[in-house]
């Protein structure tokens, strides 16, 4: 007996007439994904270094404190006081009960003001800090 | 009169097969451009505010406490002895593994405390030594009981193991300058 091998009569090749919208897709979702709102800093910093930093898992808690080498202090998008902090803070803090603070501090500033600034939180009690540093190789 | 003769026109059509080069082309730029900065840094609980009429001095055995004071030339006194910030780690991990089968109002506590003057730089390296000194313990302990790492431990062993290698880090309370 006689064996036939079936061979498929369709065209074995893959149309690529929808690549384009695959990677329409792929492109929107990244536009999407990506938030373009940058926050405009007016202080001049350079974070320190250390070897035990951890990751921010959840960026939605985070509220910066920007501290620059002239001692100015960034909150949101304005320069404010020392004596505000607390209240601003507070704020923060009441809306957002888990708020974490990221202090981006200069890494020349005087202890003095961060000392301040961490007073401040204390009785702003938004007590979970982050010293932002970045990785040492 | 010549009959202008009407060019015959076909049916207009473009191919698409570049489209999806184009397509990935902006996909690369995206990809390229945004930068997804992830904030990285030392992560600490402050304590409570308690204003100064209200507190109450806890007193702590000398043998839970390590005093870690920084000066404004960035001199490090730990317990008293003049060392330098790399030596931190290796003298707080003793002290923190001769007291790990201790109870937990036993367990170490290390205080830091710095000047006015200080840099930030210092301190921050400082801080950066004393959570390296827990963190490796942490890992020692956690290989040796449970052969695993840490980031492999389950919930209740990773509980378990925070309880055991236990964690206090406190900033001495600013003093009032008249």
């Amino acid at each position: 007996m006689k064996f036939e091998k079936k061979r498929a009569s369709a065209k074995t090749e893959i149309s690529t007439a929808s690549m384009p919208d695959i990677i329409f897709m792929l492109l929107l979702f990244f536009m999407v994904a990506t938030t373009m709102r940058e926050q405009e800093i007016f202080v001049k910093f350079i974070l320190p270094e250390a070897q035990s930093v951890q990751k921010i898992e959840n960026k939605r808690l985070v509220s910066y404190i920007w501290i620059g080498d002239n001692e100015r202090i960034q909150i949101d998008d304005n320069i404010v006081p020392i004596k505000k902090v607390q209240d601003i803070m507070y704020d923060k803090r009441v809306n957002l009960p888990s708020v974490i603070v990221s202090l981006r501090a200069d890494k020349n500033s005087r202890m003095g003001l961060i000392t301040d600034i961490q007073q401040s939180l204390r009785k702003a009690d938004a007590r979970r800090i982050n010293y932002s540093a970045t990785a040492k190789m | 009169m010549a009959a202008i003769k009407r060019k015959q026109r076909e049916g207009g059509s473009f191919s698409a097969s570049s489209m999806a080069d184009i397509t990935f082309l902006l996909l690369l730029f995206f990809l390229v451009t945004t930068n997804i900065d992830v904030d990285t840094g030392i992560g600490l609980v402050l304590p409570e505010y308690v204003p100064p009429e209200e507190r109450v001095d806890v007193p702590i055995s000398k043998e839970r406490l390590v005093n870690i004071l920084v000066n404004e030339n960035g001199d490090v006194l730990l317990n008293g002895d003049v060392i330098a910030i790399p030596q931190i780690k290796d003298r707080l991990k003793e002290r923190i593994k001769s007291k790990i089968d201790l109870p937990k109002n036993k367990k170490l506590i290390v205080s830091i405390k710095t000047d006015k003057e200080t840099n930030y730089n210092i301190f921050i390296q400082t801080l950066d030594q004393v959570e390296l000194a827990f963190a490796e313990t942490r890992e020692e302990y956690s290989l040796a009981k449970y052969g695993k790492k840490v980031k492999d431990l389950n919930d209740t062993e990773a509980d378990e193991m925070k309880e055991n290698v236990y964690k206090v880090v406190s900033f001495a309370e600013p003093e009032v300058v008249k």
